[in-house]
C-alpha cells in the first residue's frame, strides 16, 4: 500500500508515493507553469504506469493549489502548506525547533516545542527573497540555478546588496556589475541580503533555536545555507527531500485522516486521460456577486469554488459524493 | 441635500434609520468591493491605507447616484486617520466633484461650540420637530447596538451550532431583512425576532469550539471586504470568535471618553505594554489580546492595514504578550493586493496550530 501527497504550489507541483512505512518510493517534480490541473495530470501519467487505483491507501493535497487538487483527485486530507511542513519535518528530525521554509512564492518560519507548532510566520506583503526572484536573478546573470549557490560560496568577500525589495536589490545588483565586482562577490551579497531580510521581516521577534531545518526550493542553494548559517551562528539541516516536504506532510496527513474514516475518497489514475477544465462565472444570486469557478471532468462538474455563501459549494459535496461512490 | 457615509460594517444600517428617522434624503453606497477597491487606488496617495482608498470607492459610487454631502467622522488624533477629511476633501475636488463635508469630530479637539454647529448642517435639513430628530437619533442607537449584539452572538455561537452554517445564514439574512425596512421601528423589530431566534438556536453546550479575538485597527476589522471577511470563515470553521471594537463601542467610547471612563477593563490591561495612547487604537489592540488572554481564548488574530502607525506598534509589542501569557497571536496585513489564498493559508495553519496546541495541553492531564 502507498500513500500519495501532492503539493500544488506557485511554481512547482511536487507528487510523492510513501510506502507503509513512510519511506518515500516516488518523487515527482514538474513546474506548475500556471496549470495546476495540467501539471497534475502530466504527474498521474508517470505514476498510472507503475501503480494502480487499488495500491493507494490514501491521498493528500497541499499548497496554494490544494483546493483545486483536492476535488480532481479526491483527497482524503487538503492541508494548508505550514501543517504540511512541520507534518513531514518531524516525521524526520523529532527534535527539531525551527523551520525554515522558502519555496517559490512564500517565505515561512515554523517553530516548534515538543513537536508542536508554537508559532509561525509567513511573509506578507512582499515576496522578496523567495524561489522565483533567484530564479530570475541566475537567469539575468547567464548561470544555471542549479550552480547559483556554487558560485556564493567561491567568493572571498561579500557586496552588501540591498536586499529589502526585489526591484531594488536587482537594480543594486546591476550597480554593483557596473562597479567591476565579479559574480561570486555579488551572488554572495545577494544571498547575505536575502538571508538578512528573512530574519529581519519574517523571523522578527521570534526566536531561532536550533535544531533548524531548511526547507523547500531554495533549500538547495548551498550560498543561501551557509549565509543562514553564518547570520545565525550555528549549523543548519537541510533535510533530504527538502524540496518535497510539503508533498511528504500531505500524504502523512492523509494517511492519519484515513487511519480515522476508515476508506480513501482517492479516485484513480485514470484523471491523466480525462479532459479536465474549469469555467467562471458571476453569481447573481446577491450582492456579493462573487465568482464562481466550476471544475469539469469530461463535461461532469465536479467541483465549485468561491462563492461565499456556499450555494454552489454545498452542491459539490453531493455531486462528487455521487461521483465517488 | 442627499448625505452619504462611507461603508464600515454595519454602519450603514445605523444610518438607515437616522436618516429615515429624520426625513433626509440619502444614499448608501454599495458595499464595498473591487471596483471601489480600484478607483480608490488610481487616485489616492500611494502610501495611504487601505480603508482610505475604499472610502473613495465608496464616495464615487455615492456620488453616481446623486450625493451631495458627505458625512464622516474625524480625528485630530496623532494617526493618519486625522487627516482623511482634508485629503478627501482635496482628492474629491481635484477630480471635479464638489461636495460638501461634514466632518463629525470630538469636541475635545474642535470645541462644542464647532460640533454643535456641525451637527445643526444636519439636523436643520431635517423637517421634523425636535423630539422626533431625537427620536430618530435614539432609535438610531438602538438599531446599531442591536445589529452589534446579534453580531457578536452569532459569532460567539457559531462554534456551538448543531446545524452547521445556522448562525452564519440567521446573521446574513438578518442583514438582508433590515436593509428591506423603510423606518426605524421595523428595523428594530425585526431584529429582536431574528435576536430571539439566534437565541433559541440548537446549541451544543457540550461543545468546547476555539475561541479568537478579533483585535487591531478598526475599519480593517470592521468592514469585511477589507479583512477577506475573515468572520465569516471563522464561522464556517466552527471556531467561536469576539470582536471588542464595534461601532457602538465606539459610539459609547466617544461618548464617555471626556469623563475618562471609557474602556476602563481595555486600558488597565494594556498599561503595562503601552502606558500611553499613540492615536488609533492600539491601547485597545494590546488590552483586548491581554483581555482574550485572561478571558481563556485560544488566540488572537491581529488585522491592520499596512502602513498603519498605531497597529505597527501593536505589533511589534504582541510578541511579548505572546510570550509572557503564552498566547499566540498571528497579524494579517491588508492591503489593495487580492492574495486571499495566503490569508486562507495563514487562518487554516492558526486554526491548526490551536487545536494542536489544545490537544497537547490535555494530554498532559
Amino acid at each position: 500500500m502507498h500513500y500519495l501527497g501532492v503539493d500544488v504550489g506557485s511554481v512547482s507541483t511536487d507528487l510523492v508515493m510513501m510506502d507503509e512505512n513512510l519511506n518515500v518510493t516516488e518523487k515527482i517534480y514538474l513546474r506548475t507553469k500556471g496549470n495546476p490541473i495540467k501539471a497534475i495530470q502530466d504527474g498521474f501519467k508517470i505514476l498510472k504506469n507503475k501503480y494502480h487505483k487499488g495500491d493507494i491507501a490514501a491521498a493528500g493535497t497541499t499548497g496554494s493549489g490544494r483546493a483545486i487538487a483536492a476535488s480532481i483527485i479526491g483527497a482524503d486530507a487538503a492541508k494548508n502548506e505550514i501543517t504540511a511542513h512541520a507534518t513531514a519535518a518531524l516525521e524526520t528530525h523529532k527534535n527539531v525547533r525551527t523551520i525554515i521554509e522558502i519555496g517559490g512564492q512564500d517565505s515561512k518560519i515554523i517553530l516548534l516545542n515538543n513537536g508542536i507548532i508554537s508559532d509561525f510566520a509567513m511573509n506578507t506583503v512582499c515576496a522578496a527573497g523567495t524561489g522565483s526572484f533567484l530564479d530570475r536573478q541566475a537567469e539575468r546573470l547567464d548561470i544555471n540555478i542549479e550552480e547559483f549557490g556554487e558560485y556564493a560560496l567561491r567568493a572571498t568577500s561579500s557586496v552588501r546588496i540591498a536586499g529589502r525589495c526585489a526591484v531594488f536589490a536587482e537594480s543594486d545588483m546591476i550597480h554593483k556589475q557596473q562597479l567591476g565586482y565579479n559574480q561570486p562577490e555579488i551572488i554572495r551579497g545577494l544571498c547575505d541580503a536575502l538571508v538578512r531580510n528573512y530574519l529581519n521581516n519574517i523571523a522578527k521577534g521570534k526566536a531561532i533555536f536550533p535544531k533548524v531545518l531548511f526547507q523547500g526550493g531554495v533549500a538547495a542553494n548551498r550560498g543561501m545555507k551557509a549565509s543562514f548559517e553564518n547570520a545565525l551562528g550555528f549549523e543548519i539541516f537541510v533535510p533530504e527531500h527538502y524540496n518535497m516536504m510539503g508533498a511528504i506532510g500531505a500524504a502523512i496527513m492523509a494517511k492519519f485522516a484515513v487511519e480515522k474514516s476508515g476508506k480513501t475518497n482517492f479516485r484513480g489514475f485514470e484523471l491523466a486521460d480525462k479532459n479536465i477544465f474549469s469555467r467562471s462565472m458571476e453569481c447573481e444570486g446577491c450582492s456579493n456577486s462573487c465568482e464562481v469557478v466550476k471544475i469539469f471532468e469530461n463535461n461532469n462538474i465536479i467541483g465549485y469554488f468561491g462563492d461565499r455563501c456556499g450555494k454552489w459549494c454545498n452542491k459539490l459535496q453531493h455531486t462528487s459524493k455521487d461521483l465517488l461512490a | 441635500m442627499k448625505a452619504t457615509f462611507p461603508q464600515m460594517g454595519n454602519i450603514y444600517i445605523a444610518a438607515k434609520a437616522l436618516f429615515e428617522g429624520l426625513g433626509i434624503e440619502y444614499v448608501i453606497p454599495p458595499k464595498c468591493s473591487k471596483t471601489d477597491l480600484d478607483i480608490g487606488s488610481l487616485h489616492s496617495p500611494e502610501e495611504i491605507c487601505l480603508p482610505f482608498k475604499l472610502m473613495i470607492g465608496n464616495y464615487i459610487h455615492a456620488i453616481e447616484k446623486g450625493a451631495d454631502t458627505i458625512i464622516l467622522a474625524g480625528s485630530c488624533g496623532p494617526c493618519r486617520f486625522g487627516e482623511y477629511c482634508e485629503l478627501q476633501m482635496n482628492l474629491l475636488k481635484s477630480m471635479g466633484y464638489n461636495m460638501n463635508f461634514i466632518v463629525i469630530d470630538y469636541p475635545k479637539d474642535i470645541g462644542m461650540m464647532e460640533l454643535y454647529r456641525r451637527i445643526h448642517k444636519i439636523s436643520s435639513e431635517s423637517k421634523k420637530n425636535t423630539i422626533q430628530k431625537i427620536n430618530a437619533l435614539l432609535n438610531a442607537l438602538k438599531v446599531l447596538n442591536l445589529m452589534d449584539e446579534i453580531e457578536e452572538t452569532a459569532h460567539m455561537y457559531a462554534g456551538f451550532e448543531r446545524n452547521k452554517g445556522e448562525c452564519k445564514n440567521l446573521l446574513i439574512e438578518c442583514k438582508k431583512d433590515t436593509l428591506e425596512c423603510d423606518n426605524a421601528y421595523s428595523m428594530i423589530k425585526i431584529m429582536n425576532q431574528y435576536n430571539q431566534k439566534l437565541n433559541h438556536l440548537s446549541v451544543d453546550i457540550n461543545k468546547n469550539p476555539l475561541k479568537i479575538a478579533i483585535i487591531g485597527e478598526i475599519y480593517t476589522i470592521i468592514e469585511p471586504y477589507s479583512n477577506f471577511y475573515i468572520e465569516e470563515k471563522l464561522m464556517d470553521y466552527g471556531v467561536s470568535s469576539s470582536r471588542k471594537l464595534t461601532p457602538s463601542w465606539w459610539v459609547k467610547n466617544a461618548a464617555l471618553s471626556p469623563l475618562k471612563i471609557n474602556s476602563l477593563k481595555i486600558r488597565k490591561n494594556a498599561k503595562k505594554y503601552i502606558p500611553i495612547g499613540i492615536g488609533g487604537h492600539a491601547v485597545e489592540c494590546i488590552g483586548e489580546a491581554v483581555t482574550a488572554s485572561k478571558n481563556g481564548f485560544d488566540g488572537a488574530i491581529q488585522i491592520l492595514p499596512m502602513g498603519c502607525m498605531p497597529e505597527i506598534v501593536s505589533k511589534a509589542v504582541l510578541p511579548t504578550i505572546s510570550k509572557d501569557l503564552d498566547f499566540p497571536v498571528m497579524s494579517l496585513i491588508v492591503d489593495d493586493m487580492d492574495g486571499e489564498a495566503g490569508y486562507i493559508t495563514r487562518m487554516e495553519a492558526f486554526i491548526d496550530l490551536l487545536e494542536r496546541r489544545r490537544k497537547n495541553a490535555l494530554s498532559g492531564c
